[in-house]
């Protein structure tokens, strides 16, 4: 690599030439070994006192310096013009490296670096002027150091060597002082007339060798650069050359003034006189100047030097007048270095001490610049050389200040030796250059600012670099770009980077095409395929055939790592997309879960940064500066970063051929068998992922075992039904957590995936991620269409029971790499912090704290301070969706049913039956079966009930409905096993309610009783699915009942009695207790309905009545019933409630004689419905059904009427007491008693009532004056009677007079004043007869 | 002679830009070695570069005296030297308190000259000729309408500037000033 170094112009070149096998690492050490030799003292360098050669010799106690440099690349050939303008750009000397084991032999070595120095040299160039090779010894002995000696031009340094570095630096030095002696001998050939007029003959004039002064002794060195391959016949083949050249020569330069001026500078004026020829001398002194500065011999230089600008002032030599400006420049940095080695300290105030080399340069750079272009050919490439070198030189010269702090003695060691890395000086790192602090404090203690060296070199800059050859373009370049990295001038280096970049990708492109052609063109085919062309003699038709040569790789690395730091210069990041190995697919870590989620939210608000329309550019250049490389996989990487990073402004084009391009170039890579691959790139495409839900029929159900044991206290669920008193119960939806899955079902997830891409992004793969249980299923390949969103549907099966996670899926694009994409359910913690860091975001966003370069996207995370925005390293773990996988379930079908068309008709009370035949259609036996219903009317009944605004009273009726009327109900009977394949019938009674419209079956059932491996742990669960069987419902309503009534029955006459009732005489009778029960029953329905009413009483005979209601019409009912009384300890008894609802408070505050008529009317009722039966049957049809009378209310009266009497008292009359012979006349039940006569009123209590109790007994005969009688009529006491128990009172009376008498009594209980039960007489006196 | 504005965001967006013809003439001090540039390759890339170096824009000078609307100069080249200056005026911009800083850099034929905002935006002028005084009264016209844009609620220092308002007037004052 060239550098320009400040003090170039001053440095000896030595060229270190590899020669023979040295290997390079053997090379490089050597080559650095030397390079510690960057300059030697004049005193050390051994003085060559022979005639013109001493011109140049040090003094023998001068103290100056000669300073070399060691470069490993000769100058191009087109730089040959310059080898007078400027000798320091040519290697004047060449040193061959060469390492040697036992087996070489020296002369080979020799004639090794002969070969390679005419390969380096062309045949005219004046250089170099010396020559040397070094031989390390490597290995231990060597046997052929004694023949090294023998060998002019060769060195052998053998290994075990002591002090190396003395040996080698005496070496140098001897080199040295051949060169110099050599600079004597061209000069004196250009002093000459001749030789000084073909200096000025041209703008660039470049010496034939055959026109230079060779000394015969000078022509032993040179000999060897002939083309000649033997070593022998060299000497022949240089006699030609030199026979005329020297003697012409000789001749010429008869002037022999050299000697005096061996030591001393030699008085300018004098010789200007001497040499008086056509013309001017100032090119000659400009010269004379360049090698006394390389021979370290700055006076004589600066002498000479202002000789030839006195000279050049009144010419118009612009370049030659540059170069002396230069090289003045040169000189005055050399000698500050020289004095100021140690301390430095006059420096005047006013004007900063490089201005004066500064205007020497600028002076310089302007000449160059306005330089005309006179005589053609190539001479633009070498001026804007020229110029961009002198720019560089100045620019490095403020560099070399600003980064040394100021001018000093390390500014001037960074400008005279540069030091192994010439683009980073000591002042500044890698990390300091970043700083912007750090730069800007350079700035102030050299006080230069970075703007003005930047000024100065971007000079350098402008279209003339076409003039330069690719090798020299690269190097300003590079050299540009790099002092602009030091100044901290980033975009500026990517401008020009990408310049190098061009220059580089055009060398390649072009050698490559060169390449090809000739390949295929003229060159043989490379030896592995040489058969093939040899056989068929029609090479041409391989024409079409592709042959992939292996390609170069070396640099491709660098080449990209500029490309991606151009790209981040302007806020590109080409790294987004990674480049992965292919195998590695490694563990899914919950980090990358969470950093996935905070991706999300990041991507939401990501700031513009950088200049699109450039971005774009750069990223087009980049994927085509690694296709031609050809690197597939940065080709991919470069595509998909851009794509990832820049979507927002890629035009849809770009996105489209960015993607092919992606995608072709990761075909080429995978069929090429790289090892690496990217990762999925398209940023998180999974926006959701579903269970598509079962239908009903396969869901399963859990339930705990223990549900299949019948419990004793059955509280019927229908009656609390799905009542739940909380409208919101958390617990409830806690307990409906877990989905639950089927072993060996098939799963169907509907996945959510997005694109928001122009184009149609396809994806290779996807799949589920799950873990847990082991799931079966395949990957899917997809297209998703552009710009949308999309929705896959995966199945698989689950093959084990137990947790199945879904963890969310893999997904894989073309060419790829798998990548897995989490997404956990949201709980509310990570909601909040989402939402949470979602604000701090937004807060943030539009904000600009920093600009330009500090403020990259992907820098930007770590500058904030906020630690709301920080990734929250304690985190609850995430949730996921989870899945139960339950066992293999069996699978059951109605395979048919007896209702038509789903629907039942059924009139009021009727009951009819629905047959369902199941089928098991799955492998498994059913051992459970369980039939629950459901109807339109529980729903309202059970709202009824929650509601609890009923009264006792309504909230039995109700619950009576819902409990012994249901709409379906079954027997449980009827289940049996059902083993695989079997049906079953089941039987389900309806029963027509009104306002029913609808009824659903559910049939659960379930495989409970499995074969279980012994070790395993009972189950606590089971599974049941369920069938539902939805049935339509009408209920007619025909008959309506109203107007329940009880009526009394009273004693009538017998004869009455049988008039009216017939048969039915014998139980009815005078006696007391019946009464009549009547209801109207109205048909409201099209058709005559025949009811009947049955008695069932126990003890009593039944008794049943009947009639035919027509359609319309309204019959009355009358029935009667026995009367009968509950015990006391009965009817006290509380209204129950069918449910076991608790907490029922009486809302009704009702006092205790009411609340106790409410529970009489209560059971009293109850009672008389269980005596009572109503049937209805269709007239002339089948069907017959119950007539409810539970619509019917109770009232007091008719209560009073229903009940027994506690007490019954019949009474009679007899003449005389103990005689029966002559009973009182009895006709229809009246008595006929004589008239004053004395005749017994027998009356009889008897206590009905179930309690022994005290009665008094009253008689009231009307306030009759007519009749006497005997003790008192009022509170008579009858004493206690026990249950059943009766007692006769007699008392005498007398009528005294005809009429008719009706005597009554009753009986009270001691202690209260009503009623227990009334007896009745009537008699009628009348005359006899 | 064109003139080429840009108003940059903090993120180094542009949210505005302007190329402006004036008409007065190019003083054209061109050097000898800008001259009889060779083609020396064909390929892609030596295109980017031939871009880069300025070489395509002086030979179009050269070649026709009118410049062609809208693409006389290589808009990408011409916007790789307005974001490379900002290097400079970014560094300039830290030590120096004034607003407008003149001639801040030189890049090929281009001298940039920039107004920075007290809200960091940048305008970055690209010209060929001196005009000091015009340039400077050009930029603060600019800034009036660009801080009148501002208070626009909805407007952050992201928004790209699309009113076609805005847009007539910097014309208007590109006209008078330059």
């Amino acid at each position: 690599m060239d550098t320009h170094a400040f003090a170039s112009l001053a440095q000896v070149r030595v060229l270190l030439v590899p020669v023979g096998t040295v290997p390079q690492s053997s090379f490089d050490k050597y080559a650095a070994e030397l390079r510690t030799f960057d300059a030697i003292r004049l005193g050390d360098i051994p003085a060559d006192n022979k005639d013109e050669k001493a011109r140049f010799m040090p003094n023998p106690l001068s103290t100056g310096y000669l300073h070399l440099s060691f470069p490993t690349h000769p100058p191009p050939f087109s730089h040959l013009p310059l080898s007078l303008l400027r000798p320091s750009n040519f290697p004047l000397a060449v040193i061959g490296l060469a390492a040697c084991s036992k087996t070489d032999s020296l002369p080979s070595i020799l004639d090794e670096f002969n070969a390679s120095l005419l390969d380096i040299f062309p045949a005219g160039g004046m250089y170099p002027l010396a020559k040397n090779c070094f031989v390390f010894e490597e290995g231990e002995g060597n046997t052929n150091v004694n023949l090294g000696d023998s060998l002019p031009s060769l060195v052998v340094i053998p290994s075990m060597m002591g002090n190396k570095k003395l040996y080698i630096g005496t070496l140098l030095a001897d080199l040295c002082s051949h060169v110099l002696g050599e600079f004597g001998t061209l000069v004196q050939g250009l002093e000459s007339p001749a030789g000084n007029e073909h200096l000025n003959s041209a703008l660039m004039p470049m010496l034939p060798p055959s026109d230079l002064p060779q000394p015969l002794d000078n022509g032993r060195k040179r000999d060897s650069l002939p083309p000649l391959p033997t070593h022998s016949s060299q000497p022949e083949m240089k006699a030609f050359n030199l026979a005329s050249a020297a003697s012409l020569k000789r001749n010429s330069s008869g002037s022999v003034f050299r000697q005096s001026t061996l030591n001393v500078p030699p008085p300018p004026k004098k010789r200007l006189s001497s040499i008086g020829v056509a013309s001017s001398h100032g090119r000659l002194f400009k010269v004379l100047g360049d090698f006394y500065l390389l021979a370290g011999r700055t006076e004589d230089a600066a002498v000479w030097y202002n000789e030839a600008l006195l000279l050049f002032k009144s010419s118009s030599d612009t370049v030659w007048q540059a170069a002396t400006l230069e090289g003045m420049a040169t000189v005055s940095i050399i000698d500050a270095w020289s004095a100021g080695q140690g301390l430095n300290t006059s420096t005047s105030a006013l004007r900063e001490p490089w201005s004066d080399v500064f205007d020497k340069l600028s002076q310089a750079i302007t000449l160059y610049h306005r330089s005309p272009a006179v005589d053609g050919e190539h001479n633009y490439s070498l001026l804007s050389y020229l110029y961009s070198c002198a720019v560089l030189r100045q620019a490095s010269l403020l560099f070399s200040v600003w980064s040394a702090k100021g001018w000093g003695p390390l500014a001037f060691s960074t400008m005279l030796q540069p030091g192994p890395t010439p683009y980073l000086p000591p002042t500044l790192s890698h990390q300091g250059l970043t700083s912007w602090a750090t730069l800007e404090r350079l700035s102030a203690l050299s006080g230069i600012s970075r703007s003005s060296i930047s000024a100065v070199l971007a000079q350098v800059h402008g279209p003339w670099l076409l003039h330069l050859g690719a090798r020299e373009r690269i190097s300003i370049l590079e050299n540009t770009a790099s002092l602009y990295a030091c100044l901290g001038y980033r975009r500026k280096e990517a401008y020009i980077l990408r310049e190098v970049l061009g220059c580089i990708l055009d060398l390649i492109v072009c050698g490559r095409e060169e390449d090809g052609f000739s390949r295929l063109s003229s060159v043989p085919l490379p030896p592995g395929l040489g058969i093939q062309g040899l056989n068929s003699s029609s090479s041409s038709q391989r024409g079409n055939v592709g042959v992939r040569f292996s390609e170069n790789m070396d640099g491709n690395e660098s080449v990209l790592k500029l490309l991606k730091y151009v790209c981040k210069v302007l806020g590109i990041n080409l790294d987004a997309v990674r480049l992965l190995d292919n195998s590695g697919e490694g563990p899914p870590d919950e980090q990358s879960v969470a950093a996935s989620i905070e991706d999300d939210i990041g991507t939401e608000f990501i700031e513009p940064y950088g200049w699109p329309e450039l971005q774009v550019g750069v990223v087009r250049e980049a994927v085509a500066v690694a296709e031609a490389l050809p690197d597939f996989l940065a080709v991919a990487q470069f595509a998909l970063s851009s794509l990832k990073t820049l979507q927002a402004v890629l035009a849809p084009g770009d996105q489209y051929h960015l993607y092919t391009t992606s995608n072709r170039a990761l075909m080429t890579a995978h069929r090429r068998g790289d090892s690496k691959s990217v990762e999925y790139w398209s940023g998180k495409p999974l926006v959701s992922i579903s269970l598509s839900s079962f239908p009903l029929v396969r869901l399963p159900i859990e339930k705990p075992l223990s549900a299949l044991q019948s419990r004793p206290s059955d509280i019927t669920p229908i009656l609390t039904g799905g009542t739940d008193p909380f409208l919101y119960n958390p617990r409830r939806a806690l307990g409906q957590g877990k989905s639950l899955v089927v072993q060996n079902e098939l799963l169907e997830f509907v996945l959510v995936l997005r694109n928001p891409y122009v184009f149609d992004l396809e994806i290779q793969s996807l799949s589920l991620s799950t873990s847990g249980v082991t799931f079966d299923s395949k990957p899917v390949r997809v297209v998703l269409p552009s710009t949308s969103f999309h929705v896959v549907k995966l199945s698989g099966k689950a093959t084990e029971t137990g947790p199945l996670i879904v963890r969310g899926c893999f997904v894989q694009a073309p060419g790829g790499i798998k990548r897995e994409f989490t997404l956990p359910l949201s709980t509310e913690e990570e909601e909040e912090r989402v939402s949470r860091k979602r604000a701090a975001l937004e807060c943030e966003v539009g904000r600009s704290k920093y600009s330009g370069l500090d403020c990259f996207p992907w820098e930007k995370a770590s500058k904030r301070t906020s630690t709301q925005l920080a990734v929250s390293t304690t985190k609850a773990p995430l949730r996921l969706l989870e899945y139960t996988v339950v066992p293999e379930q069996p699978l059951l079908r109605i395979r048919r049913t007896s209702v038509t068309h789903g629907a039942v008709m059924m009139y009021d009370g009727e009951m009819s039956t629905i047959r369902i035949t199941l089928e098991n259609v799955s492998p498994l036996p059913i051992d459970f079966l369980h039939l629950v219903f459901d109807d339109s009317t529980i729903a309202p009944a059970q709202q009824a009930l929650a509601n609890g605004d009923l009264s006792v009273f309504d909230t039995y009726e109700t619950e009576y409905d819902l409990l012994h009327r249901p709409v379906f109900s079954w027997n449980k009977e009827d289940t049996k096993d059902i083993p695989p394949g079997h049906k079953l019938t089941i039987n389900i009674n309806c029963y027509g309610k009104v306002g029913c419209t609808n009824g659903t079956i559910h049939m659960s059932y379930s495989y409970v009783h499995r074969p279980v491996a012994s070790h395993d742990p009972a189950p606590q669960v089971f599974h049941t699915r369920q069938l539902s069987y939805p049935v339509m419902v009408t209920v007619y309503h025909m008959l309506e009942c109203h107007g329940m009534d009880i009526l009394p029955f009273p004693s009538y006459p017998l004869e009455l009695d049988q008039e009216q009732i017939g048969t039915d005489d014998q139980c009815l009778g005078n006696e007391t207790g019946w009464c009549l029960f009547s209801v109207e029953v109205r048909n409201t329905y099209g058709l005559p309905f025949e009811i009947s009413f049955e008695r069932i009483q126990q003890g009593k005979p039944r008794g049943l009545t009947s009639t035919i209601v027509s359609p319309g019409s309204t019959s009355r009912v009358v029935f009667p019933i026995k009367k009968f009384i509950l015990s006391e300890a009965h009817v006290s008894q509380p209204i129950p409630t069918l449910s076991d609802r608790q907490f029922i408070v009486t809302k009704s505050k009702l006092s205790k004689a009411q609340e106790r008529a409410q529970r009489e009317l209560f059971w009293y009722r109850e009672e008389l419905f269980k005596n009572l039966r109503g049937h209805w049957r269709e007239a002339g049809g089948t069907r017959s059904g119950d007539l409810s009378l539970r619509q019917q209310r109770m009232t007091l009266p008719m209560l009073e009427t229903l009940r027994t009497e506690t007490a019954s008292i019949h009474m009679s009359l007899d003449r005389h007491e103990g005689s029966d012979e002559n009973p009182v006349a009895l006709h229809d039940g009246k008595y006929y008693p004589p008239s004053s006569e004395f005749v017994y009123l027998r009356t009889k209590v008897t206590n009905l009532s179930l309690t022994s109790l005290v009665f008094t007994l009253g008689f009231d005969f009307q306030s009759s004056p007519h009749i006497i009688f005997e003790g008192l009529l009022r509170d008579v006491p009858v004493g206690r009677l026990e249950s059943g128990e009766s007692r006769v009172v007699d008392t005498g009376l007398c009528f005294l007079a005809y009429g008719r008498y009706e005597i009554s009594a009753e009986a009270k209980v001691v202690g209260s004043t009503e009623s227990k039960g009334a007896g009745r007489l009537v008699a009628t006196v009348r005359a006899e007869g | 002679m064109s003139h080429h504005l840009f108003l940059l965001s903090p993120s180094d967006t542009p949210l505005y830009s302007l190329t402006h013809y004036s008409t007065k003439p190019v003083a054209n001090v061109s050097s000898p070695l800008a001259s009889n540039l060779p083609n020396w390759s064909t390929s892609a890339f030596a295109g980017t570069l031939t871009a880069l170096s300025g070489a395509s824009s002086s030979a179009q000078q050269t070649a026709g005296g009118a410049v062609r609307v809208g693409g006389g100069q290589d808009r990408h080249v011409i916007q790789m030297i307005a974001n490379a200056s900002l290097d400079v005026i970014e560094d300039l911009m830290k030590t120096q308190s004034t607003m407008f800083l003149k001639s801040v850099d030189k890049f090929n034929e281009w001298t940039v000259s920039a107004f920075i905002t007290p809200g960091n935006m940048k305008f970055v002028l690209l010209h060929e000729g001196k005009n000091d005084d015009g340039i400077k009264s050009f930029f603060i016209d600019v800034w009036e309408l660009y801080v009148k844009t501002m208070l626009n609620p909805f407007h952050t220092a992201h928004t790209p500037i699309r009113s076609t308002v805005f847009d007539t007037r910097v014309r208007a004052s590109a006209k008078k000033h330059l």
